[in-house]
């Protein structure tokens, strides 16, 4: 108990250590953030995978780490898409997981939010014209949001998300 | 068990089997045979079982030798187990000939490889018990084999309807509980379907390849000293482990010695991956057992090396650190002198974390005695890795084949025998030492020179190699053969994970579905990497 303790003294609180990342060039759109307003100051995040190398899988569970700590911004990883607000599409859409992922939209509910996260999901990157990729994200669902770099840095992301539920002035 | 020379193995196979014929080996510590396909299953047999052999199914690939020949190559490699040598079976089919025994009822390892076989090249495996597709889903039309030198890499797939058939057990009280794609967490899809009477699992079956993205294809459209960036995302957290290994089997092919400096710093590249996934790996582990104080400390520590690796090379991944030839960028030795203090502090943190974690008498409760892989069935499935180390597979190829500087550096390879899911913690605790152990040897042992070589002359139409490397999760092979003017021909790609799926079916046996998540957490494979 006391070894506990005593370790968590000596590291002391370690959110926030992390070389900022620059504000995005391109601003999000008026309607986006209209959209992205209904959910105030929480994100439900419902993540899905339609073919990535998992390294934008492996950035987005470093959000949730003490170092990121995306929950302190109100954003949450929900279990189900039935709970989500936003849905969150990595990778180039694999012939495969192409009805999974439209299964997937239909069970978010209304309003939603679509985010293509790194360049697989916005232009099937290294993958684009493969016989099993059937194209972009948004070929087979409507996009809001795209978060390029493969794969962006958590600090990216969370700048994007947090620059997201910014109100517009 | 007694280890032979080369020779000796060579003289006991053509011994057994006059009708072999004897080709010139691949790559060092290796010898290779021509073989009539129907002597196969005989052949592998004797290999798989004599006690001076006992070779581990470690790869088995097809290639289209179209149109230069009208054949299909079937490449079998065995992987001897006292000497750690590779043994190299080749067989042709020749016109329209599109049959081949199946060696997979008495070689389970062999089973998804034939499988794959059949559903990228439309070759048949003869006898195999299983012949239900894998890579391709049900709705793939008929006679689609993408890897078929006349199938167009870019073309559209049509669409058909059909069903895959689970197998299903019956009796009072037998149900079966679907999970996937989409999981719960976030991590990648695959579908898990379980038969469970009560509590305790009685039967798992995988699903996967949903992820398929025609990698392989991609790979035979660019030329052989282009295709690095590819070869780093079969799959992300593997980037250092599939980079080397494809640059190695390309430096092989064009005659490039790598010079020794270059060689060092991939070696030490490759420690810097282990690290960060090792310390996630635990702290995950720890997570799935509601330990959430473990899975804060390692989730730091592993952001710590992410952000470290993001400071020497410019990502977070080490993307782009290494290329054909060496390395793009050097790494002064001031740099690493830092970087020794730096882990040496990760090292007593861990440390201090590891004593609060195996002090924790429930956290050992959960882990003890879970997701029991047994030596037996490890063998049989040619179980590799940290799961195979966990299991009293005594393999690794850092130890067993060095490449890049390991042939300077020992490494003590970390071994247990009970297969539960606390010997795999316990493996990735112990590596997490020796590779920061092994990152100090580099520092004191890296002599300065050149960090690459220009790339020579063209490989010969033809011209085959194979490359192993030990990434994180255990061997990585890639087997590339060379085409016109320098192109690719064939990569054939394999990730530990591929192995070391079937055996999870067998690990989670007896178990209760809440802990499913944390056996697959203590194996921890890759789906993009297994599905391609």
């Amino acid at each position: 108990m006391f070894r506990i303790i005593k370790k968590s003294l000596k590291i002391g609180v370690v959110t926030g250590r992390y070389p900022r990342a620059e504000t995005p060039a391109i601003p999000i759109g008026a309607e986006v953030k209209e959209k992205a307003g209904l959910f105030k100051r929480s994100l439900t995040i419902r993540e899905v995978d339609t073919g990535s190398c998992n390294a934008c899988e492996m950035e987005m569970n470093a959000l949730l780490n003490p170092v990121y700590d995306a929950e302190r911004c109100g954003i949450h990883i929900s279990a189900s898409p039935r709970h989500a607000d936003a849905l969150v599409v990595t990778g180039p859409v694999a012939i495969n997981m192409e009805r999974a992922l439209k299964d997937v939209y239909k069970q978010t509910p209304d309003p939603k939010i679509v985010i293509a996260l790194g360049d697989c999901a916005i232009n099937c990157g290294l993958f684009k014209g493969s016989y099993a990729v059937t194209g972009p994200v948004d070929r087979h669902i409507p996009v809001d949001l795209r978060i390029s770099g493969c794969p962006p840095r958590p600090a990216e992301i969370l700048e994007m998300l947090t620059e997201l539920r910014k109100p517009t002035v | 068990m007694v280890i032979m020379d080369t020779n000796a193995y060579d003289d006991m196979l053509k011994t057994a089997f006059p009708a072999i014929r004897a080709n010139e080996p691949v790559c060092t510590k290796s010898s290779h045979f021509q073989v009539p396909k129907n002597l196969l299953p005989a052949i592998t047999h004797y290999i798989h079982t004599q006690p001076n052999l006992r070779g581990k199914l470690t790869l088995l690939w097809a290639c289209d030798h179209r149109p230069s020949r009208d054949t299909y190559g079937l490449y079998y490699l065995f992987t001897l187990e006292a000497s750690h040598h590779w043994m190299v079976l080749s067989t042709e089919l020749t016109n329209t000939d599109r049959l081949f025994p199946s060696i997979t009822p008495h070689i389970h390892a062999a089973q998804w490889y034939e499988r794959e076989i059949r559903d990228m090249f439309g070759l048949i495996p003869q006898g195999h018990p299983d012949l239900r597709r894998l890579v391709r889903h049900e709705h793939w039309p008929k006679g689609t084999h993408p890897l078929r030198k006349d199938f167009p890499w870019n073309c559209v797939l049509g669409r058909q309807q059909g069903t895959y058939h689970f197998p299903h057990i019956e009796g009072e009280g037998v149900f079966e509980v679907p999970v996937g794609p989409i999981h719960a967490g976030i991590i990648e899809p695959g579908h898990f379907r379980f038969s469970v009477a009560g509590e305790p699992i009685m039967h798992l079956e995988l699903r996967h390849f949903w992820k398929h993205r025609g990698v392989e294809k991609l790979f035979e459209q660019q030329p052989l000293t282009d295709a690095v960036s590819l070869a780093e995302r079969v799959s992300g957290d593997t980037t250092v482990g599939h980079s080397l290994a494809y640059c190695q089997a390309v430096e092989a092919l064009l005659h490039l010695d790598v010079p020794r400096r270059a060689k060092y710093l991939r070696s030490l590249f490759l420690e810097l991956e282990r690290l960060y996934n090792h310390l996630g790996d635990i702290g995950a582990m720890c997570n799935d057992t509601a330990y959430a104080l473990a899975h804060a400390h390692c989730g730091r520590m592993k952001e710590q090396i992410m952000q470290l690796n993001d400071r020497l090379t410019g990502s977070r991944f080490l993307r782009g650190v290494i290329q054909v030839g060496g390395v793009p960028r050097d790494i002064e030795n001031a740099q690493l002198v830092k970087i020794v203090e730096e882990l040496n502090r990760i090292q007593s943190d861990f440390s201090e974390v590891g004593a609060i974690i195996f002090a924790n008498a429930s956290l050992t409760d959960r882990l003890e005695t879970t997701g029991v892989l047994n030596e037996q069935t490890a063998w049989d499935h040619a179980v590799i890795g940290i799961v195979g180390r966990a299991s009293g597979m005594n393999c690794d190829l850092r130890r067993d084949r060095p490449f890049a500087a390991y042939d300077e550096l020992p490494v003590n390879v970390a071994l247990y025998r009970y297969g539960d899911v606390r010997a795999r913690l316990r493996v990735r605790g112990d590596e997490i030492h020796e590779s920061i152990r092994l990152i100090r040897d580099i520092r004191r042992k890296i002599p300065d020179g050149p960090i690459a070589c220009q790339p020579g002359s063209l490989p010969n139409p033809g011209d085959w190699t194979l490359s192993a490397v030990e990434g994180w999760r255990g061997e990585i092979l890639y087997a590339v053969t060379a085409g016109e003017g320098g192109q690719i021909h064939r990569c054939k790609v394999r990730d530990p994970s591929f192995v070391n799926w079937p055996a999870i079916q067998w690990a989670v046996l007896g178990n209760i579905i809440p802990d499913f998540p944390l056996i697959n957490k203590s194996f921890n494979l890759s789906y993009a990497g297994n599905d391609l």
